[in-house]
C-alpha cells in the first residue's frame, strides 16, 4: 500500500485549473466548426462565390448547414464534427480548438457567419463563482438513451485525476431521487423513452437536464433512421445543450457549470 | 487474388462431400453456393471441420440470399443459399449451435425468415425493461432487474439477475435497448459519407469499425490502399486498443477501491486519449480512416510519437508490476467468472475474452489485413479463463501493441507518398471486411451499387461475446458481478447497433 501512496504522490499535480483558467484543445483538435466571418461579405460581391452557398447545405451529412440568401448558418446541435464542410468549403468553415460550445438554448447553438457569434452565455469566471455559491454540492446522475458509448467515456473522465470535477463539488449519485442534474446521452431510442421519463419524474426540484453529445442534442446521424427521436428535447425540456460527437470532458464540464447557474437562479426564485 | 477458371476447386481441409459449388470472390473469402434445404447440413459439416460461427445475414448480391459466415483456417467461409420470392426457410442452426442463437433470432425477428426448429424464447430485439418472468423458483429467490438505467456512468443494458442474495442461479442479459438502426442508415450514402455513421456504431472502437468498413469497400471495388495509409491505420488502431485495455484495468481497480491504482491507470488512459487527440484531432481517432486510405497525416511526427510511447511504457511497466503485486486486487480477480475453453468455443467467442480461455483467435493473425500482413504479431493467450486471465491478456496486449506501434512507426518513417487513392475501381461489388477491435474480431459485409452503399451488415464482437455472460457465474456471488462485467470489456452500443 505504501508503495501505491508513494507512486501517487510522485506524479505531482496533473489536474486542470479550469474554470479558473481557460483551456482549449491541442493544435489541430476538432473542437467545433466555426463559420468564417469574412467569407460571406467577400463572396457575396463576386459572382463565383455567390453560387457557392446553395451547394454548401448539401455537403453536411446531418443537415446542420442552412443557407438563406448569403446568410450561412451552422446548427451545432446537429454538427458531428466530421469536417466534410471544412474540406469542401475551407473559405466558409474552419475548425476551432475551443471546448466551450455548450448553450442554454437550442437557438444558442446556431452559429451565423454574417452576424457574428452572439455571446449570451455567462463568462467562465462567473461560472466558478456560481459553484461556490451552491456550497460545492451538486449531485449528478447519468442515463444512456442510445449513445455510441464514447460520451460515457468522456463523462467518466470528469472524475479522473486530470479533470477531477469533485474539486468543484460535483458528485455522482446512484439514485435519481438524490440528483440535482441529469446527464442524458443518446438521441432517445424507443425502449429508453419510458425509463428516461421515469428517471426525470422522481428527481426533486430544482433540477436541471443536460443533453450531452450531438446525438442527445438533435438525434445526430441516427435520427434519420426513424428508430431514434430527434434528441432528448423531443421527450423532455432540455436546460443545457452540450454538442459534440463526443464532447470533450472540458466541454461537458462547461455544460455542467451552466446547469449549476440555472439551479442557482431557480433556488433564489 | 488469383481467380481460377471454372470449376473452382475447394481447399482440401473441407470435407469432400460438402455438396457445394464454389463461386468467385475476393482473397480470403471462400464463397460457397448451397441449396436452402442443405444449409443446416453443410453448416454442421463445417462445424465438425473446426469452423467458428461468425454471423448470419441476408444479402442482395448477386441475388437475394441467406449468408452464413464461418471462420476456418485463415479463410472466411461464406455459405450462400438463394432465397425464393423474397423468403427462405432453413433448418435452425441455433437449435444445436449456441453461437448461432442470437444472430439467427435477430434475423428471424427482424426480417421474417423462417428457421425451422428454432427453440422458442423471449423476443431478443424488443426488450421490455419491466418484464421479469422469473424462471428459478425456491425459497428466498428473487428477481433483480439491473438496468437499463444503471448506477454510475454506464451504457444502457439490462441484466435480469435471479438470486437468493449470494449466488446467482440464473442471469439473463438483455440487449437492444440502444438499437439505432445504423446498418440501414448507411443505405444510399457514398462510402466516404457512410464511414461517419460506421464510426459511431461503437464509439469506443471507432477506428476498428472504420477500418473494417473501409476494407470491405476497398475489397468490393478492387482498390489498393497506399502503404502509408495502412501504417497510419495500424497506428490509430493500436492506440485505440491501448486506451480500451487501460479503461478495463482502471475499472477493475475502481471496483476493488484501489484508489491510487485506479488513478494511475486513469492517468495512463487519459494520456493515451490526449495523444490520440494530438495525432488525429479527435480523442477517439474519428475522421481519419476513410475508404481509399486515410484523410491526414498524424499531427505529431514519428520522433515525437516514439518519445510519448517510451514514456507511456515506462509508467505502464511500473504500474503493472504494482497492480499484479497487490493481493487485495489480484485475489478478487483470481478464479472469478471462469469460462471453460469448450464453452467459449461453443459460443464462438472472440477477442480478449476467448484468448483468456486459451482460444488463440485474433483477426490480425488469422486473416492479416493492411499493415498487419507485415508486422510480426504475437497472440497473447492465457489458459485459466477467469477474470484474472482476461486482465492478464490485456496487460500482455498492451506491451504487444506498443511493440507493433514501434514497428509501424519505423515503416512510416521510410514510406513517403500518398495517403489515399481515388475510388476509381469498379462501381459495384460486395465483400466482407474485418479488423480486430479491442473487444474482438469485427466483420462487416458491404454491398455497393453504382458507387452508393446498398446494404451493410455488422457482426460485432460485443454481441457475439455477450451471450457468454449468462454463463459466467458458475461459482460466483453477487458482489463479483462488477469484476466479471468489467473483465468482459464489451460495449452495448456495438452489440445493439
Amino acid at each position: 500500500m505504501l508503495e501505491w501512496i508513494a507512486r501517487g504522490l510522485s506524479k505531482g499535480r496533473v489536474t486542470t485549473r479550469y474554470p479558473a483558467r481557460a483551456e482549449q484543445g491541442p493544435p489541430g483538435y476538432r473542437g467545433s466548426v466555426e463559420v468564417v466571418e469574412s467569407a460571406g461579405a467577400d463572396s457575396i460581391g463576386s459572382s463565383a462565390g455567390a453560387e457557392l452557398p446553395g451547394a454548401l447545405a448539401t455537403v453536411c451529412p446531418t443537415g446542420a448547414i442552412s443557407v438563406d440568401g448569403g446568410d450561412v448558418r451552422l446548427d451545432r446541435a446537429r454538427c458531428i464534427l466530421c469536417g466534410d464542410c471544412v474540406r469542401a468549403a475551407p473559405d466558409w468553415f474552419e475548425f476551432s480548438e475551443r471546448y466551450e460550445t455548450a448553450a442554454r438554448s437550442r437557438a444558442g447553438l446556431i452559429v451565423r457567419g454574417m452576424h457574428g457569434d452572439e455571446e449570451v452565455e455567462p463568462e467562465r469566471r462567473a461560472l466558478g463563482e456560481q459553484v461556490r455559491a451552491l456550497k460545492r454540492s451538486i449531485h449528478v446522475r447519468h442515463i444512456d438513451c442510445g449513445s455510441d458509448g464514447a460520451e460515457e467515456w468522456e463523462i467518466q473522465a470528469l472524475w479522473n485525476p486530470f479533470y477531477d470535477i469533485q474539486r468543484l463539488g460535483f458528485f455522482l449519485t446512484a439514485a435519481p431521487r438524490h440528483a440535482d442534474v441529469l446527464l442524458v446521452t443518446g438521441g432517445v431510442t424507443g425502449p429508453m423513452r419510458a425509463p428516461l421519463e421515469r428517471t426525470w419524474d422522481v428527481m426533486p426540484e430544482p433540477k436541471a437536464l443536460v443533453a450531452v453529445g450531438t446525438d442527445a442534442c438533435s438525434g445526430g446521424l441516427a435520427a434519420a433512421g426513424g428508430l431514434v427521436a430527434g434528441g432528448v428535447g423531443e421527450v423532455l425540456d432540455v436546460d443545457v445543450y452540450v454538442p459534440g460527437s463526443p464532447p470533450a470532458p472540458i466541454a461537458i464540464m462547461h455544460g455542467l457549470l451552466l446547469a449549476v447557474g440555472l439551479l442557482r437562479e431557480e433556488r433564489r426564485a | 487474388m488469383s481467380v481460377a477458371e471454372e470449376p473452382l476447386g475447394l481447399p482440401d481441409y473441407l470435407p469432400s462431400h460438402l455438396g457445394v459449388r464454389r463461386e468467385p470472390g475476393p482473397a480470403g473469402e471462400l464463397r460457397l453456393l448451397v441449396a436452402p434445404l442443405a444449409f443446416l447440413r453443410t453448416s454442421r459439416m463445417l462445424r465438425d471441420a473446426g469452423a467458428r460461427f461468425v454471423t448470419l445475414l441476408l444479402a442482395d448480391t448477386p441475388e437475394p440470399s441467406l449468408l452464413g459466415v464461418f471462420a476456418l483456417r485463415g479463410d472466411l467461409v461464406v455459405l450462400r443459399a438463394p432465397m425464393q420470392d423474397g423468403s427462405i426457410s432453413f433448418g435452425s442452426l441455433g437449435a444445436s449451435w449456441p453461437a448461432a442463437r442470437w444472430a439467427e433470432r435477430e434475423l428471424v425477428e427482424r426480417h421474417g425468415v423462417r428457421a425451422i426448429g428454432m427453440p422458442p424464447a423471449r423476443a431478443l430485439t424488443a426488450p421490455d425493461p419491466d418484464a421479469l418472468d422469473p424462471q428459478v423458483h425456491g425459497l428466498d429467490i428473487f428477481s433483480l432487474p439491473y438496468g437499463p438505467v444503471r448506477s454510475g456512468i454506464f451504457e444502457a443494458i439490462q441484466f435480469l439477475i435471479e438470486t437468493g442474495g449470494e449466488d446467482i442461479p440464473r442471469l439473463e442479459t438483455r440487449l437492444f435497448f440502444k438499437h439505432r438502426g445504423l446498418e440501414a442508415r448507411v443505405a444510399g450514402l457514398r462510402p466516404q459519407q457512410a464511414v461517419h455513421v460506421v464510426e459511431r456504431i461503437a464509439g469506443i472502437a471507432s477506428v476498428a469499425y472504420a477500418c473494417a468498413f473501409s476494407q470491405a469497400v476497398e475489397r468490393a471495388l478492387g482498390i489498393e490502399v497506399p502503404r502509408r495509409a495502412e501504417c497510419w491505420r495500424a497506428v490509430h488502431s493500436e492506440l485505440e486498443r491501448i486506451a480500451s485495455h487501460l479503461d478495463v484495468i482502471a475499472k477493475e481497480a475502481e471496483t476493488t477501491a484501489l484508489s491510487v491504482g485506479q488513478a494511475r491507470f486513469q492517468i495512463l488512459k487519459e494520456q493515451t486519449m490526449r495523444l490520440r487527440a494530438r495525432l488525429a484531432g479527435n480523442r477517439f481517432g474519428r475522421g481519419v480512416v476513410t475508404p481509399g486510405g486515410v484523410r491526414c497525416d498524424g499531427g505529431i511526427g514519428v520522433g515525437g510519437l516514439l518519445a510519448e510511447l517510451d514514456a507511456l511504457e515506462r509508467d505502464l511497466r511500473r504500474d503493472r508490476r504494482m497492480f499484479l503485486g497487490t493481493s487485495s486486487m489480484v485475489d478478487r480477480l483470481f478464479g472469478g467468472g471462469r469460462l471453460g475453453r469448450a464453452l467459449v468455443e461453443e459460443y464462438g467467442a472472440v477477442g480478449p475474452l476467448a484468448r483468456g480461455s486459451g482460444v488463440s483467435t485474433d483477426a490480425r493473425h488469422e486473416r492479416p489485413y493492411g499493415d498487419y500482413r507485415r508486422l510480426g504479431l504475437r497472440v497473447v493467450t492465457m489458459r485459466d479463463g477467469d477474470a484474472m486471465a482476461r486482465v492478464n491478456v490485456r496487460f500482455g496486449e498492451l506491451s504487444e501493441s506498443l511493440r507493433i506501434l514501434r514497428q509501424s512507426l519505423d515503416q512510416l518513417a521510410t514510406h513517403d507518398g500518398k495517403l489515399r487513392v481515388k475510388m476509381a475501381g469498379r462501381s459495384s461489388g460486395a465483400a466482407f471486411g474485418w479488423s480486430e477491435a479491442p473487444q474482438g474480431e469485427l466483420v462487416i459485409w458491404v454491398e455497393i451499387r453504382d458507387e452508393l452503399i446498398h446494404r451493410m451488415h455488422v457482426a460485432s464482437p460485443s454481441l457475439r461475446n455477450w451471450a457468454l455472460f449468462d454463463h459466467a457465474f458458475p461459482k460466483d456471488v453477487l458482489t463479483d458481478f462488477a469484476f466479471i462485467e468489467h473483465s468482459f470489456g464489451l460495449t452495448p452500443a456495438g452489440a445493439d447497433r
